[in-house]
């Protein structure tokens, strides 16, 4: 992805290294993700209802899918900065967060057809979440190519900009609204438990929370490195 | 079925997700050393 180069007005890139705090965090994330790990394989009980061990992969896929979503709302918003500043940072924010959005979201649509195969005997099912998430994959893909599209930096970044903030409706509603409007879905009902029961059992929630809190927090750690080299690219082509 | 019982399958995800920390806190280790050049 080329950032493109600053024009004479705009301010040198940033590129100094964050503190040892930062890395300290690194290394605190991975035992976070590390306990839930253990926890959503030898703590939390099995849900009633899934064939075998197969609800163990809730843990990862409904975190993937939640990584995903707060990784597109962060490109929305670090666009309306962009389209209020013109900081090509937050340009570059944007970009990386669409990235990193499309990683997760197409882990999780991976993760989820492998639970499909085994509950609904099936890959691919036309299920209404399977569906919106596919057309949030197209969505944002479509961002990408939006911003290869475009040789002059600051008519990309309004144009991506302006883009990533429709995704501002769009994401919520393919992820929320739309899956719930169909008359039929074989997406368990947002609520899993051991007992089929409305509330959650609480070692499943635990896990599942830490489990959303890790990866959310994965999202930005990734996301910072990914913008630092964009950084670096940007700073070598102000030179050249 | 799962061989090894569902320990194993936890410990090859820890396994997984250590190498992918590792390689990550690498990487950001060759990216401070881009940021340091003049």
């Amino acid at each position: 992805m080329n950032p493109g180069p600053a024009s004479a007005l705009a301010p040198a890139v940033d590129t100094r290294p964050p503190s040892a705090i930062w890395r300290a965090l690194g290394w605190l994330l991975w035992l976070w993700i590390a306990l839930a790990i253990v926890g959503a394989f030898l703590w939390a009980p099995l849900a009633q209802a899934f064939i075998g061990q197969s609800s163990r992969i809730l843990f990862f896929h409904v975190p993937m899918a939640w990584a995903s979503f707060v990784a597109f709302l962060a490109a929305g918003v670090w666009s309306v900065l962009y389209l209020v500043r013109r900081d090509a940072d937050h340009d570059r924010a944007a970009a990386a967060a669409v990235e990193l959005g499309l990683l997760f979201a197409i882990l999780a649509t991976v993760t989820g057809s492998m639970w499909a195969k085994v509950m609904w005997h099936a890959w691919w099912n036309g299920d209404p979440r399977q569906t919106s998430i596919v057309v949030a994959l197209v969505f944002y893909a479509a961002y990408l190519v939006l911003r290869g599209a475009v040789e002059d930096p600051e008519l990309r970044g309004r144009l991506c900009a302006a883009y990533a903030v429709l995704g501002l409706v769009v994401a919520p509603y393919l992820y929320f609204v739309a899956p719930r409007m169909a008359s039929f879905t074989l997406h368990p009902q947002p609520v899993v438990n051991t007992a089929a029961k409305v509330d959650v059992e609480i070692r499943m929630l635990t896990v599942l929370l830490a489990s959303s809190l890790g990866f959310t927090a994965l999202f930005f750690w990734v996301h910072r490195l990914r913008l630092r080299l964009l950084r670096i690219d940007a700073r070598k082509n102000t030179r050249t | 079925m799962i061989q090894g019982g569902i320990g194993w399958v936890a410990a090859v995800n820890v396994v997984i997700w250590t190498g992918l920390f590792l390689y990550l806190l690498r990487l950001e280790a060759k990216v401070r050393d881009l940021e340091k050049e003049p």
